[in-house]
């Protein structure tokens, strides 16, 4: 509402009361932040390592009650609200959870390839085997390294090689280029021969009894491994993360324990807009259990909590232990709606994705396709509370992302899978293009996709419409703007004044700029395919001594389909 | 209007009020990361440990003990044994043991023992080398024995009525070996010998005990039982996929036995059976056909008879549902059933079927006259590659409505 619309209907006085009063009101403006606009705005480090979090004890995380949890109780707060952790310019400042790569800088190919990773290849023949892995499905041990690092081996099962261990390092790389914290990864092939068990070695029978490891152990998980023609076994060496293991993180609520952790999960930006990178790599286990969280600083000394994405064994058609099931991504396992229509006709009613058609020439390929891909329905196995509470400004932001990764990144990436079968690595990289222009399509245009804004001192408006530059739409037939100053101590608006343009830029007009501090301008855009694009973007800019500084971004978004 | 006024001037006031921060005197933040610090400090003073609700630990604990992988999957060590010991025995739970990979790797060891809620009970161990050669042979040794209480009876042959209901206990220790062959991951040719004692007892001292109403003559074998050697060879093609839940393939199984009486040579006899079962994948495998055909042929020695424990029954959860178990016995038999089975969701498929079949004293009558049939309805809960619980109704046999409520597939 325009603050020429409230003064039609308000008295002055009491308009501007009100106002105030409800931008004070804890229940609407949960900060109490008065100005609008900090000096620090827009701020692009959450400094969520302040104080000291050394006192938070390990979460441990049950499969079965995270289903349950999730499937029956709709954890986490539900309600359709702006992701709380951005900064006044709709971004996610860096934080312990996100650190901004690929969506705030350029990355070259070969700094998006090496991912997390600081070395290009290991030499692990002879790193004694200290444990056997505890939990998950897929077979693997615990290895130390002569400097005393951990790593995890994980190994492809047998009908499958490359396919999970290809799926772990590719997906690691574009979690970590788009600015998560993963820890590196490498493939590897394991010579039977070279294993060695270190005498201190254990594992867990069946029992929950801890005991030594012996040969005959590790003959087991060998044989539930994939073997090379050359008799080595294809795994993954992922080195542990630093410091001290907390579990893992909820998607929704905060660690109680934890001081620094301030915003529900479920609303956290980066972890509501990760259901868009989840449905562009089909990454359907993306849920709270495979996360981590580690305690960093030093030992008996303040330290705080790294959040880190976990286990991408299980993306691109891989199900980690077999080739993707057919539902995976389609629909969550209990989801009443078909299951009960799928009960009630006998079977006659037929899912659409049990027709989806897959390409099986490969082994390490799993079921991996972008013809039937829908990522606006598409689902992880369960509910999870942020990617339910995804707004369409949040997936825009992922979907921006996402549009950074050129053809010729996805296809570099896909090569450090090491896929040998032909026809392997073309099929994985095509269909990540493929899936990647649906993602784009589907939620660069759900906004008016506005972005980087820039006032010059002379009043020139530049901006740039993300669909556009993705290719996704054509340019817009006109751009309307509607300025005003702006007063950052009330958040109101006066003076405004509408111009429009054909094209992405604008002059902004000598009386709204004339002795202003603060001036905003709400842009509606105007496509024919994209009628919600009228929905105006409001840039605000800060004077400052060389020109305007760009403090604000806020969106007209639709409400939440959930 | 100046009354509305007044309204919207009140409700300011309140508005703001509310909005105030508890200590009004405190200063507003000048940053923002100043702004987020307080709150910060503010949940420092209030953090306490992740508490856990109880359904989550209970499930932690669960998984951490690893109960699921050990009821359902046991590869290791001592477990719960939970299932049933035959139809009709009602739930039994025990412990089970295993040990794998022993001896250089080549001996697997097993045992378990089984009580039920009707006093049924088995205990088995056995010594099995399963993968000589390249396990292409596999080698077994086995000795079990059990007691079924509460065996039912209604006589022998198609005709036998429902109202001649009786019991009869059942006890028998077998002791055997057996050797198989793989000489593909989908023929297995096998052969083994077993020593059998079986002995017919009162499970209870009522009217309803098998003698009341039936003697040696009718019931052959009542009188007393002989020890028997039981020599068996069979040829096993299974391709069945996955092997614990079929959704595709087949298994053909032909199998000879031949029981020897050690006593008198009075109740010798041999037996000759074919099991076929295919499943026709329909709609990318979430929805199956799955098709059984069974024919069992017995033949005496000259002189000689078949006893009644030993003969081919037909009825219960695993063939003719709609019937009581062991509904029907005699020499021969003959099975035919079909199911169509889809899945609702991951965990659940459901199942209509149609069971027919008859038992004959006489070969030439195994035909398709006068069949015994039902049909029905049920649920399969498990996974990919099994099937822990299976709930059915059936109905439309003369044998009235039964209901299935078993820890393993039909078939």
């Amino acid at each position: 509402m325009s603050s020429r619309a409230v003064r039609s209907v308000w008295s002055p006085a009491l308009a501007g009361l009100l106002a105030i009063g409800i931008a004070a009101s804890p229940a609407l403006s949960p900060r109490a932040a008065t100005p609008r606009f900090f000096p620090d705005d827009p701020i692009q480090v959450d400094d969520d390592r302040a104080l000291d979090a050394s006192g938070a004890k390990e979460i441990q995380g049950s499969n079965g009650y995270d289903f349950v949890e999730h499937t029956f109780l709709d954890p986490g707060d539900t309600r359709d609200i702006r992701a709380v952790n951005v900064n006044t310019i709709d971004e996610v400042p860096d934080s312990s959870w996100f650190t901004n790569r690929i969506g705030r800088r350029e990355m070259t190919v070969a700094e998006i390839v090496r991912g997390p990773n600081q070395r290009e290849t290991v030499d692990f023949d002879d790193w004694p085997i200290v444990q056997e892995k505890s939990s998950g499905i897929t077979p693997g041990y615990r290895v130390r390294d002569p400097a005393g690092q951990l790593y995890q081996v994980k190994f492809d099962p047998p009908a499958h090689p490359g396919m999970a261990t290809a799926a772990e390092v590719i997906g690691a790389a574009i979690y970590h280029a788009l600015g998560y914290n993963v820890v590196p990864g490498y493939i590897i092939d394991v010579d039977p021969a070279r294993i060695v068990i270190a005498p201190t070695a254990t594992t867990v029978d069946l029992s929950g009894q801890k005991r030594s490891m012996t040969r005959t152990d590790v003959e087991k998980l060998l044989a539930r491994g994939a073997r090379l023609p050359n008799g080595k076994y294809r795994a993954t060496l992922s080195q542990f993360a630093p410091g001290a293991g907390l579990g893992y993180f909820k998607y929704y609520g905060t660690r109680p324990d934890d001081p620094n952790d301030i915003h529900p999960h479920e609303h956290r930006r980066e972890l509501r807009a990760s259901r868009v990178f989840a449905a562009w790599l089909n990454h359907d286990d993306s849920r709270g259990i495979n996360s981590l969280d580690m305690l960093e600083g030093p030992k008996g000394g303040p330290g705080f909590i790294r959040h880190y994405m976990f286990d991408f064994g299980s993306i691109m058609g891989s199900g980690s232990t077999k080739a993707q099931t057919l539902r995976a991504g389609n629909e969550y396992i209990l989801e009443w709606g078909p299951s009960l229509k799928t009960l009630a006709t006998l079977g006659l009613y037929v899912r659409p994705w049990i027709r989806t058609r897959y390409w099986e020439e490969a082994k390490a390929v799993g079921r991996f396709e972008g013809d039937a891909f829908d990522p606006v329905a598409w689902r992880p196995e369960y509910p999870n509370p942020a990617f339910e509470n995804m707004r369409a400004d949040d997936a825009f932001w992922g979907a921006r992302l996402v549009a950074r990764f050129s053809d010729e990144a996805i296809r570099a990436i896909v090569a450090k899978g090491q896929y040998t079968e032909p026809g392997a690595a073309d099929h994985i990289a095509t269909t990540l293009i493929k899936r990647r222009d649906k993602v784009l399509r589907a939620w660069l245009t759900g906004v008016n996709p506005l972005t980087e804004p820039q006032l010059s001192g002379d009043g020139s408006l530049t901006f740039r419409n993300e669909a556009v530059a993705a290719r996704v739409s054509s340019p817009a037939s006109r751009y309307a703007f509607a300025w005003s100053r702006f007063d950052n101590a009330t958040g109101s608006t006066s003076g405004t004044v509408e111009t429009s343009t054909t094209e992405a830029r604008a002059t902004a007009p000598s009386a709204v700029l004339n002795g202003a501090q603060f001036v905003s301008v709400a842009v509606k855009t105007s496509h024919p395919d994209y009628p919600g694009w009228e929905a105006p973007v409001t840039f605000t800019f800060r004077r400052v001594s060389n020109g305007w500084q760009p403090v604000g971004i806020d969106r007209t978004v639709p409400p939440r389909n959930r | 209007m100046i009354r509305h006024r007044c309204r919207l001037f009140i409700a300011s006031i309140a508005i703001l009020a509310c909005g105030l921060p508890a200590d009004a005197q405190e200063r507003e933040p000048e940053t923002r990361a100043e702004a987020l610090r307080r709150e910060r400090e503010e949940k420092a003073t209030r953090l306490t440990p992740p508490d856990p609700n109880r359904l989550e630990r209970a499930l932690l604990d669960l998984e951490n003990g690893r109960l699921f992988e050990r009821l359902l999957s046991p590869a290791e060590g001592l477990y719960p044994k939970i299932g049933t010991i035959t139809a009709g025995s009602g739930l039994a739970v025990g412990p089970g043991y295993r040990a794998s990979h022993r001896l250089g790797g080549a001996v697997d060891f097993s045992a378990f023992a089984m009580g039920s809620i009707k006093k049924y009970w088995i205990a088995d161990a056995r010594v099995q080398l399963p993968r000589l050669l390249n396990e292409r042979l596999g080698l077994d040794a086995h000795v079990q024995t059990y007691d079924f209480q509460e065996e039912l009876f209604f006589g022998i042959g198609p005709d036998s009525a429902r109202a001649d209901l009786v019991h009869y206990g059942l006890r028998n220790t077998i002791v055997g070996g057996s050797a198989a062959v793989r000489p593909t991951s989908w023929l297995t040719i096998s052969g083994g010998a077993d020593f059998l004692n079986p002995r017919i007892e009162s499970a209870t001292d009522d009217e309803d005990y098998i003698s009341t109403r039936f003697d040696d003559v009718t019931a052959p074998g009542l009188a007393d039982q002989p020890d028997f050697m039981r020599y068996q060879s069979a040829v096993d093609v299974n391709y069945r996929e996955p092997r614990g839940n079929p959704r595709a393939g087949g298994r053909y199984l032909f199998t000879y036995q031949r029981f020897d009486d050690l006593d008198r040579n009075t109740y010798s006899f041999q037996r000759a059976e074919v099991d076929l079962q295919q499943y026709v994948p329909l709609l990318r495998d979430r929805r199956i056909l799955a098709l059984r055909g069974l024919v069992s042929v017995s033949e005496a020695d000259d002189g000689a008879r078949i006893p009644f424990f030993y003969q081919r029954t037909l009825g219960g959860p695993d063939d003719l549902r709609g019937f009581h178990r062991l509904r029907f016995r005699d020499n021969h038999a003959l099975l035919l059933q079909a199911e169509y089975r889809w899945e609702i969701f991951t965990a659940v498929d459901g199942a209509i079927f149609y069971d027919t079949g008859k038992v004959a004293s006489r070969v030439e009558d195994l035909n398709l006259r006068d069949l015994e049939s039902d049909y029905g309805f049920g649920f399969r809960f498990g996974n990919a590659n099994s099937v822990f619980l299976r709930i059915e109704a059936a109905f439309g046999s003369r044998g009235g409505t039964h209901f299935v409520f078993r820890f393993n597939n039909v078939f």
